[in-house]
């Protein structure tokens, strides 16, 4: 399909643009999640941290470190983890969910996208009390290096809107992708250093990790909330994916976003 | 100046997810689009074509009827005047605010209460946040809902939701309406003032777009009449002519 630049360039700047439509939606949607329940949105924040209390206990001793090293690793590393793939598989799902306006009304696609990174970064939030809790009961090592969250949680946002717009994409299109990329969020979860830590594995098997782009969008945030500088090699794969990604994305977008309303 | 250019929109849409078997008995209907297969085995497309060379120009003034059977593409064409649909070729060309009114309420959300959807609703009808503070008083007054907006919209009844959309839908100011027929709208007396407030927006646009099977909401509203057959635009112009254009068909296609 010819490739209409024009028409994805002024749906991505007017949906930047349109930042209070998709705040506003994004906000509205995580207020529901408070509505008639005690904790709202910390329910996702109580079950990462009971698993996180539970499990820590096991495999401290089982991956050989003491609780108070593998704690503050594992609490950073689980919330980075689920803000990033829950981008990802809340993205699969963005324009199937707008079937009922897109199929309506004549709107940029890209406010849904930014409503759904929006929404996770307010969960991210929520999640991220974990984390300071832990950090402040073990008195982890807090530094400037602490600072390099936010420009982290800004990468993994900026790469998960091009993933969310990619996959939303695909998935109208093809039904099959959102369980597919379940499964492979799922697989990835064990393959990338969350649970152990990358010393862990051998010299042999460090091309795993290296080129594990899951690897470096965790590390540019869970090393800051750790007090230490992410390296420069996880820098240079995020910052890749993102001009990457937004490329192949937008070029994408040009040719098959007239297509998007008649896959719905 | 308000104008509506369309240069022979056409429009195909492709149909995902169907076997060809099941088809069968669709090809053989008399009504909607021209049903067609594309490519070859497994590469087999099938292709609805909904709008085939549609021409036409509309100036300040213009009230359209669409006529046509179910699927004959009256539809497809408010959506593609609407921007949800891009034609595959052919170009349109619009000038002036367009304001759909197909569904009354466009991101509505059952969980949140009615003035939260007045602000999401007027979002996506393209209104700003000043302009929703400005007709607020409008929607709240002319619902006639009361304290129930200030409850979750899952507790009203259907009436209800429908006389919260509708009056949200109907604040807008446009240049442009296009309008689908069969806007819900509660009880009797609901529907009368319903009729007024409707007549009152149509007043208020320079151009509308009315698709409908009712002949008599045509002559009452409309000033021109266009009839689509099987996405085919068989006849435009004066309403008498073209209706009557219409009931021919429709004896021809029972006799045949």
């Amino acid at each position: 399909m010819r490739p209409d630049y024009a028409i994805a360039r002024a749906d991505l700047i007017d949906g930047i643009c349109a930042f209070r439509v998709w705040t506003r939606l994004g906000w509205q949607e995580v207020k529901r999640r408070y509505k008639r329940t005690f904790f709202g949105p910390f329910w996702a924040t109580l079950s990462i941290g009971a698993f996180i209390g539970g499990m820590v206990f096991i495999w401290a001793p089982l991956f050989k470190t003491d609780v108070s090293s593998y704690l503050p690793f594992l609490s950073a590393g689980l919330v980075t983890w689920t803000f990033a793939t829950t981008l990802i598989s809340e993205g699969c799902g963005t324009y199937t969910g707008g079937t009922s306006i897109i199929t309506q009304l004549n709107f940029p696609y890209t406010v849904l996208n930014f409503m759904v990174v929006w929404r996770n970064i307010i969960v991210f939030c929520h999640n991220v009390l974990i984390v300071v809790i832990v950090v402040i009961a073990l008195k982890v090592r807090i530094s400037w290096q602490t600072l390099l969250l936010l420009p982290g949680i800004i990468i993994v946002a900026l790469n998960g809107a091009w993933m969310t717009i990619l996959l939303g994409m695909v998935s109208a299109r093809f039904r099959d992708v959102p369980p597919l990329v379940g499964n492979i969020i799922q697989i990835l979860m064990f393959v990338t250093p969350i649970f152990w830590f990358s010393s862990q594995l051998g010299p042999g098997a460090q091309p795993i990790i290296t080129y594990n782009f899951m690897f470096h969008l965790v590390e540019v945030m869970r090393a800051p909330m750790l007090g230490t500088a992410p390296s420069l090699l996880s820098y240079a794969f995020t910052i890749a994916g993102l001009v990457i990604g937004w490329l192949v994305t937008f070029d994408l977008y040009a040719r098959f976003r007239r297509r998007i309303p008649f896959w719905l | 100046m308000t104008s509506i250019i369309a240069r022979n929109v056409t429009i195909d849409f492709p149909i995902y997810g169907t076997s060809h078997r099941s088809l069968r008995q669709t090809l053989l209907a008399r009504t909607g689009g021209l049903i067609r297969h594309e490519g070859q085995g497994r590469q087999q497309r099938v292709v609805v074509r909904a709008l085939d060379d549609v021409s036409f120009t509309l100036n300040n003034g213009d009230r359209l009827g669409l006529i046509g059977h179910n699927g004959a593409g009256k539809s497809t064409l408010l959506k593609v005047l609407a921007g949800v649909f891009t034609p595959d070729s052919g170009s349109i060309h619009l000038e002036g605010r367009v304001s759909p009114l197909f569904n009354s309420a466009p991101g509505l959300d059952p969980d949140d209460d009615g003035y939260e959807n007045i602000k999401t609703c007027g979002m996506f009808l393209g209104m700003s946040s000043e302009e929703i503070n400005r007709k607020l008083p409008d929607i709240v007054d002319f619902c006639e809902l009361g304290e129930y907006l200030e409850l979750p919209v899952r507790t009203y009844s259907t009436g209800m939701v429908a006389r919260l959309g509708f009056a949200i839908a109907t604040a807008i100011e446009p240049d442009i309406l296009l309008l689908d027929e069969g806007l819900g709208s509660g009880d009797a007396r609901f529907a009368a003032r319903a009729e007024g407030r409707m007549q009152a927006l149509i007043q208020r646009t320079r151009i509308l777009v009315l698709a409908t099977h009712s002949d008599a909401m045509i002559k009452s509203m409309c000033n021109r009449a266009m009839l689509l057959e099987k996405g085919r635009l068989i006849a435009i112009g004066p309403i008498d002519e073209v209706i009557n254009r219409y009931r021919e068909s429709r004896i021809e296609s029972s006799v045949a």
